[in-house]
């Protein structure tokens, strides 16, 4: 941990900033959560992927205290939050998904409001209001009355509300939904920010190349469960699934290779690791077939190529389009 | 200064006071309209307690100042329910909840200014009455304080107790209308109580209003004092404390609401 890191809430070093154990959470006949474990290390940031309904928001909303468990232990940085409450919510920053601003307020009077309910007062509570503004570039908007603020604005408002009382965990649930590039920039900038003082930052997007920016430890949600966790690189590797594929003209040849190859209509897939050193080899078995290559991409595996893999099976045929464009390709036309 | 449940509160009513002033209208509208009406009704009001037999030194401020009080004071069930479900529509409850403050903390926290602002509604009323409409009070201002301080923490837990029963804003609109009416009309707000009808006479002591304008009636036609008033300001506290037992009991912190905003 870097040396201008700032213990957490007095949690004892070590202590996991979040810990959730066996939670569980259902709605009538509907499973939200389904026997979730999680640790989340103090000063990390962890981002939770996983599509809509797959129980990223129930989680945030129970770990917020929000909402009541059927089954399951909560603690932040060591406090429960069922039996001390309190002390677990004063460590605990949320900016829900949906935007929660007071418009008729003032972006200071909005900031000033949760820092007073935070037990901030005078010149303590300025300091900190400055403090969360600033990277937020918010200084300049501090006396415009928040329904008078663009989305981007107001987002950037809603989420400085959940960090002027300097907690320890942060829980940002799609924090850049709706906003522009530059607001997109800023939140992240800042979020790295936090993690480098030693806040801890639970992040919930549906933008994957965030996390990828961020360099966040990514939990993959599904169904209520958690599907897998790693570094961004490692789950990749892990679980990425790098190709070279070939389009053909006409019909694709029969190919004989020592990996999997599969056929999609007028392209081959050839399965392996590291597609960039294989290229010649695969050129070399067309032989004469070759002529009948109109492009040849070399397909790299990214987190969202992992996530769609992990979440709903490689795709078939009809799906490869639309998966592609989300990877990263080098293209290579060929005659 | 720590994070203990004084400051919280304070921190709330602050936020209130912040959020009340910013748009004060409805406050104001439900200040200013019962004087208004009352310049129109002044003689009719004079001439139902003439023939009810309070005498001819009447103006009909006795009977109106007080009555439209009342009626209006009940209208701000709306307001007290605009100041819960606003929280809802700008989804900000979550974010309270989320943090250390207690719901009942919540709630308190919203009653000091509700409670504040209906007082200074009725004391508007009243003062602007004795100015305005020539309002003789026979017996003690004191009585009417203490008549008016359970009325109005009546009408905030009213309002609360709807909050809570009801899931959105217009349901709690259309009922607090209704009520507001109905207690305006058994309480003998609108009319002189010994001129309301047969058939309303045995509901009307289930209506806070119908306690209060007894009080009220005590302190301003008949010279009552303070003792005069403790049985209408006690039955009143006894409604407001029914009230508040509704609230918490139905009160979920989780439910959501709809607001239109």
């Amino acid at each position: 941990m870097p040396a201008d890191r700032r213990p957490a809430g007095g949690a004892a070093p070590g202590t996991p900033a979040l810990s959730v154990r066996g939670l569980r959470k259902s709605y009538g006949d509907t499973t939200a959560l389904d026997r979730v474990d999680l640790e989340i290390a103090q000063g990390t940031i962890v981002g939770l992927l996983g599509h809509n309904g797959a129980g990223k928001t129930t989680l945030m909303s129970l770990v917020a205290g929000l909402r009541r468990p059927d089954a399951g232990e909560i603690e932040v940085l060591g406090r429960s939050m069922a039996r001390d409450a309190r002390r677990a919510r004063r460590e605990l920053g949320l900016a829900p998904q949906e935007l929660g601003i007071y418009p008729p307020l003032t972006v200071r009077q909005n900031l000033r409001f949760f820092a007073e309910l935070a037990g901030l007062r005078g010149r303590a509570a300025r300091q900190r209001i400055e403090e969360v503004a600033e990277p937020l570039a918010l200084n300049a908007l501090m006396d415009r009355r928040a329904a008078h603020l663009s989305g981007g604005e107001q987002r950037r408002v809603h989420t400085a509300m959940a960090l002027v009382h300097r907690p320890g965990l942060v829980l940002l649930d799609e924090p850049t939904a709706g906003v522009d590039v530059e607001t997109r920039a800023r939140i992240l900038a800042h979020v790295r920010e936090l993690a480098a003082q030693g806040t801890t930052v639970c992040y919930s997007t549906h933008y994957l190349p965030e996390i990828e920016e961020l360099a966040a430890d990514v939990v993959v949600l599904h169904r209520g469960r958690v599907l897998t966790r790693g570094g961004v690189d490692e789950l990749v590797r892990r679980h990425g699934d790098s190709a070279v594929e070939l389009v053909f003209s006409g019909e694709p040849p029969a190919l004989d290779l020592p990996w999997p190859v599969t056929r999609h209509g007028d392209r081959l897939r050839v399965r392996v690791e590291q597609p960039q050193l294989v290229t010649g080899r695969i050129l070399a078995a067309l032989g004469d077939a070759a002529a009948g290559l109109s492009a040849l991409r070399v397909v790299k595996p990214t987190l969202d190529s992992v996530f769609l893999r992990l979440t709903a099976g490689t795709p078939g045929p009809d799906a490869g389009e639309d998966r592609n464009r989300d990877e990263r390709t080098g293209a290579v036309r060929h005659g | 200064m720590g994070d203990s449940a004084l400051n919280r509160m304070t921190a709330l009513v602050r936020q209130d006071i912040r959020l009340l002033l910013r748009d004060p209208a409805p406050l104001l509208i439900r200040t200013v309209m019962p004087l208004v009406i009352m310049g129109f009704m002044q003689p009719l009001f004079r001439a139902a307690l003439q023939a009810g037999g309070a005498g001819t030194d009447v103006n009909g401020a006795e009977q109106g100042v007080p009555g439209m009080a009342v009626m209006f004071l009940f209208f701000m069930m709306n307001v007290v329910g605009f100041a819960m479900f606003r929280e809802h529509g700008w989804n900000t409850w979550d974010r309270l909840r989320a943090g250390t403050a207690r719901p009942v903390e919540l709630l308190a926290a919203r009653l000091v200014v509700l409670l504040a602002a209906a007082v200074l509604q009725l004391t508007v009323i009243f003062v602007a009455g004795g100015l305005l409409f020539g309002l003789r009070v026979s017996g003690s201002w004191l009585a009417l304080v203490v008549v008016a301080l359970p009325l109005a923490l009546s009408v905030v837990m009213l309002g609360m107790a709807l909050v809570v029963l009801c899931r959105t804003i217009s349901q709690l609109s259309v009922v607090a209308n209704i009520l507001a009416l109905v207690f305006a009309g058994l309480g003998g707000a609108l009319t002189p109580q010994s001129a309301m009808p047969d058939w309303a006479v045995p509901f009307a002591p289930f209506a806070p209003s119908h306690w209060a304008m007894r009080g009220f009636n005590e302190a301003i036609l008949h010279g009552g004092g303070v003792p005069d008033v403790l049985l209408p300001a006690g039955v009143l506290c006894l409604f407001a404390a029914g009230l508040a037992a509704v609230t918490l009991v139905f009160f979920r912190a989780e439910d959501r609401k709809l607001s239109w905003s």
